[in-house]
């Protein structure tokens, strides 16, 4: 059906094509005169690609760059030498790199799936028919937690979470439970980060799924609705592929933004206690502002970039390949 | 009678005059000096703690008598270094460097900032009453020198001071402060510590961080005898008198309250403040907020006493900034600087800057009986400044990555992840993995701390 679509559309082309035209009395066909010139979309375009240059590209080939030469700011007098893979071969063997590295992972595992089903639960409910004016209003609610800085998010949750007047422990005493000590004990200070991670992208989802949902052509879904009274077969055999392409779009961000989170962790626990919530991204801002080894911050961003595409692009391969 | 009078009065416009000269003195030299400068501007960096707001207050006077404009950005302690760093690196803007006493070496040794004495010389753009003798020795000494050589001028003080509620200790039988760290553990803190209704006797803010490895973990090594390092610089943490010291710090957990890890300073004064423990060890400079009865509800009950003494004496934590000129600005520049430095560390103003509530690095002021009886925490801060340890911390330019590895290994001690010597044990492995990148064991750099 696609191939169809396509053709006609090349055949369209084909018939409109003649039609812009103009033959000149030499007999060459030119352009007709449109307002602008051939150059234009280029100047058009130029400011974006260069601020996208001098911000994006750029900062990324100096960190490139950066990896492999000896690059500590704090000691200027040693230079600045190229080392080759000696700051790569230093990440790689350093075990408190692996470690933050895989707390992060147990924080991408255990925030991820909570925050999709969530989600899907929240967009699943906007979704029904009915109650317009207060649909309107949870929409616009969810975009509040997304609107909040990370830095601000770790200053609330370092209140909700406080053990003697915060509110986390006011709900467990209503319910019977003595308080908890959120923010000094490993378990509890990995919780509260995943909690404020979940209460702060639980709406994202749950928009970009709402989003996906009302791609649903109705009559495919009134039709089905009339073939089961089955939720879970309308969810899976009608609505799940439309909510795949935005499923990757969020997998592919959330992963990028876990491996970037530093805010709202190094404003709630700056890592602690012991190394609990010490994700990769809190130790290179340690080695690269603390430390200002540059070349090993730089080596140890670079590595998550790699990390990052790789996983994107096992994301589209699986998820897209289940669209096709 | 007439010339009885008349006496009278002359000797006391005398009194007056000799009173008002050291003002007026400075006021003279420091107008004549800052001529040439009118309509400079300087620039540096400013905490948002008391000290601060202290010399902020004073300004005008500063800016009015010398024609020099002080431009100042308020940063949090955290991203200080980080900010300086990379304005230092950068050629930027400072003009002025607000050294912390473990940057000193790093500052210093990167030439950052200039010796005191390149611009000391020139009698033009100093104080006839400088007086670098005036100061408390250990202050100038551990906060401004590095290497033999003054770079600054001790600025924004403290010293570690045993803050307590008077009120509760006398209810649990005590008159008087724990003189030592182990009457503190052993006598006080049972007698003190009630978990069922949220008392405890103490507590230390052990935040990871600097918090950690300078409030927490460095606190006990000095006092028991132990430290970081030995003399060829190698870990001296596997010492039995360092391993005393840890092993006492997770003892007295069980009279902290829960969660200690994730205290730092102002949950730590908090605490106190509020009543929830009896004692905190913390730095001279929040005698304000335990005092504001808009922050703290002691009242006349807040008392202060020098900290603990331990085995090797009474060796408590020290800490503090001092002011530097800024090698990258201009001559001009420079020069206001150090009229600002001076005029700001001066015992001139040292009285007006104590009353706004900085703390001086001046001795003379705390000679005045009513500074004295005014502020509770001169004299354990006096008491505590005779003797120290001035490399308390580490001051060479490997600190901050040492200080990491303690914190984070510190932490993990305190949480029972680790135990106190295999912490100790790696702290002290991977602190000379670090030093011997750095250049010390092979000679490269010479052992200075």
């Amino acid at each position: 059906m696609t191939r169809d679509v396509a053709r006609q559309a090349v055949m369209r082309k084909k018939t409109i094509m003649p039609e812009t035209t103009v033959k000149s009395p030499s007999g060459v066909n030119r352009v007709p005169n449109r307002g602008y010139g051939r150059w234009t979309p280029f100047w058009f375009l130029a400011p974006a690609v260069l601020t996208l240059l001098l911000i994006g590209i750029y900062p990324t080939i100096f960190a490139l760059v950066t990896s492999f030469r000896r690059y500590n700011i704090a000691r200027p007098r040693e230079g600045f030498p190229f080392i080759g893979f000696e700051n790569y071969a230093s990440v790689l063997t350093d075990s408190t790199f692996w470690a933050s590295l895989g707390t992060t992972a147990r924080f991408y595992i255990t925030v991820l799936p909570i925050e999709v089903m969530l989600g899907l639960c929240i967009a699943l409910l906007l979704h029904k028919t009915g109650m317009g004016f207060l649909k309107a209003l949870a929409r616009v609610t969810l975009v509040v937690p997304l609107a909040t800085t990370y830095a601000v998010v770790g200053l609330i949750g370092r209140l909700i979470f406080n053990r003697d007047f915060g509110v986390a422990n006011q709900v467990l005493n209503t319910f019977g439970f003595d308080s908890f000590d959120w923010l000094g004990s490993p378990a509890g200070a990995f919780a509260a980060i995943a909690i404020m991670d979940i209460w702060q992208w639980t709406p994202f989802c749950a928009l970009i799924f709402l989003a996906g949902l009302s791609m649903v052509p109705g009559e495919i879904e009134e039709a089905a609705r009339l073939e089961t009274s089955s939720k879970w077969a309308l969810l899976k055999h009608v609505q799940l592929p439309y909510l795949l392409p935005g499923l990757t779009a969020l997998l592919i961000l959330r992963s990028a933004d876990v491996l970037k989170l530093f805010d709202m962790v190094f404003v709630m626990t700056r890592g602690g206690p012991g190394s609990a919530t010490d994700l990769v991204s809190i130790y290179i801002q340690r080695v690269g502002f603390r430390i200002f080894d540059l070349g090993t911050a730089s080596a140890q961003a670079i590595l998550l970039l790699i990390l990052t595409i790789v996983i994107s692009r096992l994301y589209i391969r699986i998820l897209y390949k289940e669209v096709q | 009678m007439k010339r009885l009078l008349k006496l009278c009065t002359s000797v006391l416009a005398l009194a007056a005059a000799t009173a008002s000269l050291p003002a007026a003195a400075m006021a003279d030299w420091l107008e004549d000096a800052a001529k040439p400068l009118k309509g400079t501007e300087i620039s540096g960096i400013f905490l948002d703690r008391p000290g601060y707001r202290a010399i902020i207050k004073l300004l005008p006077e500063f800016e009015k008598k010398t024609g020099i404009k002080v431009n100042y950005e308020i940063v949090p302690y955290e991203n200080t270094r980080e900010k300086q760093v990379l304005n230092f690196t950068s050629q930027g803007d400072l003009t002025m460097a607000l050294v912390d006493l473990v940057w000193i070496g790093e500052f210093a040794e990167n030439g950052w900032i200039e010796p005191v004495a390149d611009f000391s010389k020139d009698s033009k753009i100093t104080d006839p009453n400088l007086k670098l003798d005036g100061f408390f020795p250990l202050l100038l000494d551990a906060f401004g020198s590095w290497g033999g050589k003054t770079y600054g001028l001790p600025f924004d003080n403290y010293s570690g001071l045993l803050f307590y509620n008077s009120c509760k200790l006398k209810e649990a039988g005590f008159d008087k402060p724990p003189a030592t760290w182990d009457e503190l553990a052993k006598v006080y803190a049972p007698k003190l510590t009630d978990a069922s209704k949220n008392q405890y006797a103490y507590a230390l803010q052990s935040l990871r961080g600097e918090t950690q490895s300078a409030d927490s973990f460095m606190r006990f090594l000095w006092p028991f005898g132990g430290s970081l390092l030995d003399k060829q610089f190698k870990s001296n943490l596997m010492s039995k008198e360092s391993q005393a010291g840890l092993k006492f710090r997770q003892d007295l957990m069980k009279y902290m309250p829960p969660g200690i890890v994730s205290y730092d300073h102002a949950e730590a004064v908090n605490a106190l403040a509020q009543g929830q423990v009896a004692m905190i060890t913390e730095w001279s400079a929040f005698y304000g907020t335990l005092v504001d009865p808009a922050t703290s509800k002691l009242g006349d009950c807040l008392a202060v006493a020098p900290e603990p003494a331990g085995p090797a004496g009474r060796l408590p934590a020290l800490g503090g900034f001092s002011l530097a000129v800024a090698a990258q600005a201009t001559d001009e520049q420079k020069k206001a600087t150090w009229l600002f430095i001076q005029w700001a560390t001066s015992e001139d103003i040292a009285k007006s800057y104590v009353d706004a509530g900085g703390v001086s690095g001046r001795m003379s002021v705390y000679k005045d009986p009513a500074v004295k009886a005014k502020y509770k925490f001169v004299d354990p801060m006096v008491a505590s400044w005779q003797a120290g340890v001035p490399e308390f911390r580490p001051r060479f330019p490997a600190w901050p990555a040492i200080s990491e590895v303690v914190a984070e290994w510190g932490s993990k001690m305190m949480l029972g992840e680790v135990t106190v010597d295999g912490g100790a044990k790696e702290v002290g492995t991977r602190m000379e993995s670090i030093l011997t990148k750095e250049g010390y064991y092979d000679g490269k750099k010479k052992l200075l701390q």
